[in-house]
């Protein structure tokens, strides 16, 4: 069986359904083809990054510049989400801001610094010393001497936002395939995808994450997706205090609280992966070492129970994003949204459906392009 | 009775207590049975009775989220309602709990009847063994011992129990109670903790003899207090000397629901209904007639049992379920159920049910241990070897938790896992033989009681099917709709499965509602991924236990 359409979207996480979304706004009849496997967006914690993670930067530092020179693509992310959540009726998106926390004056030096670095990219950040950070947030353990505040920083609820958004795509028509597509390719101007069925399109948007790399390979394109899986905790709900997203100068953490009075805790601890496809296990030091960090941080969670751990995979490519055509004029796309991929789904997605249809992209996708990865 | 000598306090209520009651049990006896709000502010309280539901959570001294049935009564303890949302605030005086790492020969999860006799067994050969079990009061559900300080035992049943706790404790086994194990790795690594210790155990083999929880029946209702698992009824008796009410309705399907009837009986209680699903054993000769020829003693314990139910003007209301239940009038509940095609109602303080079991397959799945879908109990057995192997070497599964199989062959398939695990002895014959007796018995006792159970893919809509999160069938029914592609989408897309009790009840009617909807056969993949921890565990326990030697190959 054949299935025909305009635009063929690979990939159901959120980068692929804004791009769906965006495209079936413009007119494209559109289908959407997923493995229904490992998906980042369906096991990611909803926080709103913009601020550069010190965890990217420690263990990525040949990838700062990329990440430095994506900040401008995080303001727009987080407007994009903004946007999404008064079209969706609500995503439980809150910006309060995130912290980034220092326990020592070179912990605080080096926030400084980056602040300097952000502050010219058009971040909304400040330092706050000890007091401020305290009016701010009170229920922080009192080690810390300073923190960051990047107020373009917030947390949605991906849950809620996942299952909205399929319901708005369902109302548009948008199709929904479950296969795994093997094989992609050009033939006589249309688009083609091979999985268990046989797709044909006027264009490809590539928005498979750890499932790319493989797509790609054949078209000359070289580009590192491999699955990064990781760890999250959460816990009972309690009374909801902590507005804000949390994170450490130095070590590995995010933590939040969701409108439901959960604590979300999380930050890239790693967990163990056998395959691509296969369901990601819990390593035992990943969750004592997060959850004890957590306990360091805000010091009344070691009383809360935790409820569940779970694993998802996520796909960080090159620490920046990949978007635009295989080659000039060519029929497939990229949408590859990187680090700290469910906060820039939406604005990636919705470039990548731009670029696929013609139009003109939100913001300027050039720094973006897959040139890079060209043999 | 015994001397309700301890005093503590609830919300603005003096209560008294005898020493050894549960906080539940106390509370129940002072006709209190409201313990906690929902979110959506509705009431809750005991369910399961055992530690497995989380709705029976209070504040005890300041501290939120603690279960009524699985806490002791201490004197001049002030227990509150929890809200909905307890405060986030440091707690005053949260030791740093000692920590002790383990390493025996033989680690058996569970105390019931086969992992106090797979304990004995094992620590006879000379094997160092460690017995650990979640509950304060010794002997799982079968022989459930009295929590009290010096009340004699009620009946055989107790008695042959605390005859066997008393072997255990003789036997050089080392017997931790009140140890809620939270985490099982592979190695096999088990985390647990007390109420003052974290432990960590590398047991070279292990036995997991954890037993099976209630199922209900998913009806409008079913969630309110004074609703409670025909189990949860029998501990607030057999452990505590309390009655769950003082009208009982009882509802289900199984032997257990008679003899639980009788003991509420003779203990004063008026059983204002005893109903089982199952048409008339009368109707249905055969079956039992192989009870009888597979164990004659005990089909006659059990056909005594409802002679005596009679006399007391009990008689068993056959081809009989529950379809909903309101509150009526301050503690009074209303149960409207069918017999046959004709509807009637039945009031009563509280209503007790049982419909089968789940097994407590948590542990083995962690590990990895193979199961199959077994659709007569409508639940997972798990792979087993002749000496009780499971398909992980070293990790053996005996009684309930491997698939409901009762008591009595639980003590077999203990003492023969026992002995295999130290490899010291072998098993005997004998014992084989008694173990294919006992589950001669089973089949045939089940088959007496085989019934149509009401679905829960036909529950009316408006139905909680997930307790915690309090979500309906109608919602599940419009997550179905947009066919999920597994049982973790569905979970996303409704919160079904997230709550306290980790999908323990709502995740076997979603397994079987979503194989309903795609047509996909049950089996061991059907159900929420296995995940730690295995029971909601504090964060302070979680980051105090030694794991850190555990983690392979941290890149
Ligand atoms: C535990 C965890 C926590 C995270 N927390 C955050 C956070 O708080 N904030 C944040 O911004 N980011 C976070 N991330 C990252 C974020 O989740 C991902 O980057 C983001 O969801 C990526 O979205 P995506 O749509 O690009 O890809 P995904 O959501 O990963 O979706 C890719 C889809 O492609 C499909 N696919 C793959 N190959 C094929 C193929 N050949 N044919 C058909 N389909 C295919 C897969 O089945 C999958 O559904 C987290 C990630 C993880 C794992
Ligand atoms: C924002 C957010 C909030 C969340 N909040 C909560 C929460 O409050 N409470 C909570 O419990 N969870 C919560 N979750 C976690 C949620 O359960 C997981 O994200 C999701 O369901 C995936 O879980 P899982 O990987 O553990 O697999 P599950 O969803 O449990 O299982 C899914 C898959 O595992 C397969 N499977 C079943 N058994 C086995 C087995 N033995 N071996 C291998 N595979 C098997 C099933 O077939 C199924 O395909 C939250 C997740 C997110 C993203
Ligand atoms: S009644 Fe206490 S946990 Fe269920």
């Amino acid at each position: 069986m054949t299935e025909k359409t305009d635009i063929l979207v690979i990939g159901g996480g959120i980068t692929g359904q804004s791009a769906a979304l965006a495209a079936a706004d413009a007119g494209a009849r559109v289908t959407i083809v997923d493995a229904a496997r490992n998906a980042g967006s369906t096991a990611n914690a909803g926080s709103l990054h913009v601020q550069m993670q010190s965890r990217f930067l420690r263990l990525n530092p040949h990838l700062a510049d990329n990440l430095e020179s994506s900040l401008p693509l995080y303001v727009r992310a987080v407007t994009a989400w903004e946007e999404l959540d008064q079209r969706l009726g609500g995503v439980e998106l809150v910006r309060q801001g995130g912290l980034m926390l220092a326990e020592t004056a070179e912990q605080a030096a080096f926030l400084e610094q980056k602040a300097e670095r952000e502050i010219r990219k058009g971040l909304d950040v400040e330092i706050l010393d000890r007091d401020a950070l305290f009016r701010h947030a009170p229920y922080l353990s009192e080690r810390f001497v300073a923190a960051e505040l990047c107020h373009n920083e917030g947390k949605l609820n991906p849950l809620v936002a996942n299952r909205k958004m399929t319901a708005e795509l369902d109302r548009l028509g948008v199709s929904r395939h479950v296969d795994r597509i093997v094989q992609i390719g050009e033939e006589n101007g249309k688009a083609v995808a091979q999985g268990a069925e046989r797709f044909v399109a006027d264009r490809i948007i590539i928005a498979a994450a750890w499932g790319s790399g493989e797509l790609a390979r054949p078209l000359g394109l070289t580009i590192p997706t491999p699955g990064e899986p990781l760890h999250m905790n959460i816990t009972e709900p309690a009374e909801y205090v902590i507005h804000h997203l949390i994170q450490h100068a130095e070590r590995s953490i995010t933590l939040k609280q969701f409108a439901s009075g959960q604590v979300v805790i999380g930050g890239g601890w790693p967990a163990t992966l056998d395959r691509d496809d296969a369901l990601p296990a819990i390593k035992p030091q990943s969750l004592t070492g997060n959850v004890a960090l957590a306990g360091e941080i805000v010091p009344a969670v070691v009383g809360l129970r935790l409820l569940r751990t779970w694993a998802g995979v996520n796909t960080p490519v090159d620490g920046k994003a990949t978007l635009g055509p295989i080659k000039a004029g060519g029929l497939i796309h990229f949408a590859l949204p990187g680090d700290a991929g469910y906060t820039l789904g939406p604005i990636v997605g919705r470039c990548a459906a731009a670029s696929a249809m013609g139009t003109t992209p939100p913001m300027d996708i050039a720094p973006f392009t897959p040139d890079r990865f060209a043999a | 009775m015994m001397k309700r000598s301890l005093t503590i306090a609830f919300e603005n209520e003096t209560v008294n207590a005898a020493p050894g009651m549960s906080v539940a049990a106390a509370l129940t006896a002072a006709g209190q049975r409201v313990f906690r709000e929902t979110d959506q502010g509705a009431e809750r309280g005991i369910f399961c009775g055992m530690g497995v539901c989380q709705d029976c959570l209070v504040e005890i001294d300041g501290k939120p989220n603690v279960r009524a049935c699985m806490t002791k009564v201490r004197d001049g303890m002030r227990v509150a309602r929890q809200a909905p949302r307890p405060s986030l605030q440091v707690r005053p005086a949260a030791e740093e709990p000692a920590t002790e790492t383990v390493a025996p020969d033989v680690l058996v999860i569970g105390g019931g009847p086969g992992g106090m006799k797979a304990a004995i067994a094992a620590a006879q050969t000379g094997a160092n063994t460690v017995l650990m079990d979640e509950r304060t009061v010794s002997g799982g559900q079968f022989y459930k011992q009295t929590g009290l300080d010096g009340t004699e035992p009620l009946d055989r049943q107790q008695a042959d129990g605390a005859r066997l706790h008393d072997e255990l404790l003789a036997s050089p086994a080392r017997y931790i109670g009140g140890a809620e194990i939270w985490g099982a790795f592979d190695g096999p690594v088990i985390v647990a903790a007390t109420a003052d210790c974290v432990y960590t155990v590398r047991p070279k083999t292990l036995i997991v003899a954890t037993g099976a929880y209630e199922r209900p029946l998913m009806i409008p209702g079913w969630t309110l207090p004074g609703v409670m698992t025909v189990g949860a009824a029998q501990t607030l008796w057999r452990s505590y000397r309390v009655p769950a009410g003082k009208t009982v309705a009882i509802f289900g399907n199984g032997p257990l629901n008679a003899q639980v009837a009788l003991e509420l009986a003779e203990g004063g209680a008026a059983i204002a209904m005893l109903a089982d699903a199952a048409p008339s054993p009368v109707t249905r000769p055969s079956p039992a007639l192989a009870l009888a020829a597979a164990d004659p003693a005990l089909a006659a314990k059990g056909f005594g049992m409802l002679a005596n139910l009679r006399r007391r003007g009990v008689s068993t209301q056959w081809n009989t379920v529950p379809r909903s239940i309101r509150q009526v009038e301050a503690d009074q509940l209303e149960v409207e159920y069918a017999r046959g095609e004709r509807i009637a109602t039945v009031r009563a303080d509280a209503v007790c049910m049982n419909f089968g079991f789940q097994p407590q397959n948590e542990i083995l799945r962690l590990l990895g241990a193979r199961m199959d879908y077994d659709p007569r109990f409508g639940h997972l057995r798990t792979q087993r070897t002749e000496t009780m192997e499971t398909t992980v070497k070293g990790v053996y599964a005996v009684g309930d938790c491997s698939g409901l199989g009762g008591a009595p062959a639980a003590l077999v398939e203990g003492e023969i896992a026992g002995l295999a695990a130290t490899g010291k002895t072998a098993p005997s014959s004998a014992l084989s033989g008694r173990l294919q007796r006992h589950r001669r018995f089973q089949k045939a006792l089940w088959e007496t009681y085989a019934a149509d159970l009401p679905d829960v893919r036909d529950a009316a809509p408006e139905t909680i099917v997930c307790r915690c999160e309090e979500v309906r069938k109608e919602q599940l029914d419009a997550a179905l709709a947009a066919n999920p592609s597994d049982i973790g989408a569905v979970k996303r897309a409704t919160r079904i499965g997230m709550g306290r009790c980790q999908g323990r009840y709502c995740g076997p009617a979603l397994a079987s509602c979503l194989s309903g909807h795609t047509g996909k056969p049950l089996d061991e993949f059907s159900y929420f991924a296995p995940r730690v921890p295995v029971k909601p565990v504090s964060i302070a326990v979680v980051a105090s236990s030694d794991l850190s030697a555990d983690d392979t190959a941290d890149d």
